[in-house]
């Protein structure tokens, strides 16, 4: 009796896979997917909208802590659809338990929050759904054009970006008063701040970096210019982690910054770290704009001690920015009810009032235009940062972001063999050029390996 | 009338306890089959085939294992598994005896106190136990730091490339040495009362029986001891997975065997190289733990 159901349920997915594999060679096949979209988006999408009016229990893996008074004015305005939101484990965890269950045909929810840099995997692998086929396409205008190019992969759109982190410097303003400094506004600066911030106290710093924190580094990679991770079609990719001019110019700030110990290699977010953010043993913190969420949690006590201020620049005539994190919301090709599936991510991510709540319930920095944009948002005052409107820094950082970043379709493993290889340079005060050309090579035999042509240099 | 019956009926009994036999047998068996044969065959049969995101699953024979026999970064985590075990189990053993010789002497005050508090460490979650000396070992706000600022020097860092091997070999040691002292002292206590009395007579005192009776009479639970030691320490992966977010560079993805498996597998999708991995590992210790028990038998004989 017991097998039955899950048999069911075996060959209910199977047919939602091929499905989607018979859609998505439609969108590839006859190159750029523009000729089939037109005819197949409208039936698609009203069937999208219909799905809101019909009964259907949808599952939603997210780690937001929070989005449930988000879902909760979902049902409020859509009570057919019952949404039941799971926390399946962080990150790679999560994205762990997400393919396992893919693989075996069943127990994967309807929809799942898949962070912009391991999206390009689940598309490659058609692990999610492609929502051009239903429509989504015409959302694009409505999302900061830096959060839409991380969910446009391949021709498609593969999820709906949820909130975006475009980086920005956190610092404590009681310190830099104290030391009669000024925000570091290049990164030559910025070596300058970090060698008076020593000066004053050889046992703090200007900032800490993470050995294990690929995503971080990829962000300042992005942030200096760099484009060192390109995929074209869907197998041949390059990867010039060793040549890659924006690169170079990373290196050249960060070997500086390490070799003279003005940085703390230190994995961030430990109990010491917070610890020695709360002490003053760092004056700054170098991330996306989700961060004042963290800081007013984890250390409340620092209320009224921080500022906000633009990431610092190789060229102050080109400013340019970088995202950190950001997460989209995919939709499962195994779900039973694809199309209420897409509502439910579309409004969650999308429509006003919910955009508002996951700003203001669940502490995400928005990704929607309308919101970035609105008054409202910019100009309230923050009361933790000492009465500053943060805002007006983090959405113009967000305008700058640069918009051709592209992820490896394997970067989930790529970062997790970051601290065997770069980690390594960045903890033991190495030659940071030698480590990034060790992370390309094992990056290139597991390409490979894959499957994938690689090139690169 | 009877005798026919008796012979037509005498293979009944063996049929009978043949069919009993197998029915106390089977739902053992059953639960072997589906928890330790089915997985262990899967794995096998997963690790011949390679499974690649461009092209699909190929069968590829031989290939996973002639790759796992020359990969660097198994061959260094297998090396770093080998010296934890060489030093970590002889000196958790050597405790683990001391504290078992302890409570068995009778000279302890509160013999049950004494043997509660050393075992309760294993009752505590790997992972609890692991976050919690993840804290004590901080150098900056940790305990070791705090004592460091107390006394005035720099404390070490404990988390650092020197220190982590010795630094996860304590955490093991603390939560493992109550289990084995509860090994040997169960040991300890079936030694008969008459070898005791004749070692008495003879005129041993508490160190020479310690010696001379209780030793000898030891070696099978140390043997039983030192075979669990030896699959564990292959098998590391809780303690330093855990310290991992504390330490990653120092802690990388291919630490110990097991941390690599789980990287390739669940990282990087590598379930089929993973299975060659893990089966590898699976033979090393079984190998040396038979390698363990073939020459503790031999030395037995000789003596």
């Amino acid at each position: 009796m017991k097998t039955r159901p899950s048999r069911r349920g075996v060959v209910t997915g199977g047919v939602a896979a091929a499905l989607s594999l018979a859609l998505a060679a439609c969108g590839g096949g006859t190159g750029g997917g523009a000729t089939t979209a037109p005819s197949a988006a409208p039936s698609a999408s009203a069937a999208v909208q219909d799905a809101l009016a019909k009964p259907a229990e949808l599952t939603f893996w997210t780690w937001v802590t929070g989005i449930e008074k988000t879902v909760a004015r979902f049902q409020a305005k859509y009570p057919n659809i019952k949404v039941n939101v799971v926390n399946a484990g962080q990150s790679a965890d999560q994205y762990t338990k997400l393919q396992t269950a893919i693989k075996a045909g069943s127990g994967a929810p309807d929809v799942a929050q898949i962070e912009y840099f391991a999206l390009p995997q689940f598309a490659l692998a058609k692990q999610v759904v492609n929502l051009s086929d239903y429509g989504a396409a015409a959302l694009k205008d409505k999302f900061a054009p830096a959060a839409w190019g991380q969910v446009a992969i391949n021709g498609g759109v593969f999820g709906i970006p949820q909130d975006t982190g475009p980086m920005a410097m956190f610092y404590r303003k009681d310190i830099f008063d104290k030391l009669k400094l000024k925000p570091p506004t290049t990164w030559a600066e910025f070596i300058d701040t970090a060698k008076k911030i020593k000066a004053d106290n050889p046992d703090n710093f200007l900032t800490s970096i993470d050995p294990g924190d690929a995503g971080g580094v990829d962000s300042l990679i992005w942030q200096a210019g760099g484009a060192p991770f390109k995929t074209s079609g869907e197998s041949s990719v390059s990867v010039t982690l060793a040549t890659d001019p924006g690169v170079k110019q990373w290196v050249g700030t960060w070997n500086t910054l390490l070799s003279e110990k003005l940085v703390d290699p230190q994995p961030g977010w430990t109990d010491e770290w917070w610890k020695g953010m709360g002490s003053g043993k760092y004056a700054a913190w170098l991330t996306g704009a989700w961060a004042p969420n963290g800081i007013i949690n984890s250390i409340p006590k620092t209320k009224g001690k921080w500022a906000v201020a633009p990431m610092p620049q190789y060229d102050a005539a080109k400013p340019m920015n970088a995202e950190n994190g950001g997460s989209s919301v995919a939709v499962i090709p195994q779900s039973k009810n694809i199309p209420a599936a897409v509502a439910f991510a579309e409004w969650l991510n999308s429509d006003p009032e919910a955009v508002k709540s996951l700003n203001t319930e669940a502490g995400l920095f928005p990704a929607t235009k309308a919101l970035l944009d609105d008054p409202a948002f910019r100009d309230t005052p923050q009361e933790f940062f000492g009465g500053q409107k943060i805002n007006q820094v983090l959405g113009d950082a967000s305008a700058a972001v640069r918009a051709d970043w592209q992820y490896l379709p394997f970067q989930v493993y790529a970062n997790s063999i970051f601290k065997d290889t770069v980690g390594q340079a960045v903890d033991g005060g190495g030659d940071l050029s030698a480590a990034l050309k060790s992370w390309q090579d094992r990056i290139t035999a597991f390409g490979t390996e894959q499957g994938f042509t690689l090139s690169g240099g | 009338m009877t005798a026919p019956a008796v012979r037509a009926g005498l293979p009944r009994p063996f049929l009978r306890l043949r069919v009993a036999g197998y029915a106390f047998f089977l739902p053992f068996f059953v639960v072997f089959l589906v928890a330790v044969v089915a997985p262990l065959a899967y794995a096998i049969y997963l690790s011949f085939f390679q499974d690649r995101m461009i092209g699909g699953t190929v069968f590829s024979g031989l290939a996973n294992y002639t790759r796992a026999i020359s990969d660097a970064l198994f061959g260094a985590g297998l090396l770093r598994v080998a010296l934890f075990l060489v030093v970590q189990v002889p000196v958790m053993l050597l405790i683990a005896l001391g504290c078992a010789l302890a409570i068995d002497s009778g000279r302890l005050r509160w013999p049950s106190l004494f043997r509660i508090t050393i075992f309760m460490p294993y009752a505590v979650p790997a992972v609890v136990s692991a976050l919690m000396w993840g804290y004590i070992y901080g150098d900056q706000f940790g305990l070791v730091g705090q004592i460091g600022d107390a006394l005035g020097v720099a404390a070490p860092n404990l988390m650092s490339r020197s220190w982590m091997l010795g630094s996860i070999g304590n955490m093991v040691t603390w939560e493992f040495v109550g289990y084995n002292m509860i090994i040997l002292y169960a040991a300890l206590r079936a030694i008969p009362e008459e070898l005791y009395e004749a070692a008495e007579m003879d005129g041993a005192g508490a160190i020479r029986i310690a010696w001379s009776v209780k030793l000898p009479a030891l070696r099978p639970a140390l043997l039983v001891a030192t075979i669990f030691s030896i699959i564990g320490s292959f098998q590391l992966f809780n303690e330093p997975n855990i310290l991992q977010t504390l330490a990653p560079a120092v802690i990388t993805t291919s630490y110990t065997p097991n941390m690599y498996a789980y990287s390739l597998a669940f990282n990087g999708q590598q379930i089929n190289y993973s299975a060659a991995v893990a089966v590898v590992l699976g033979l090393v210790t079984v190998v040396v733990a038979y390698a363990v028990q073939i020459l503790t038998a031999r030395r037995e004989k000789t003596l």
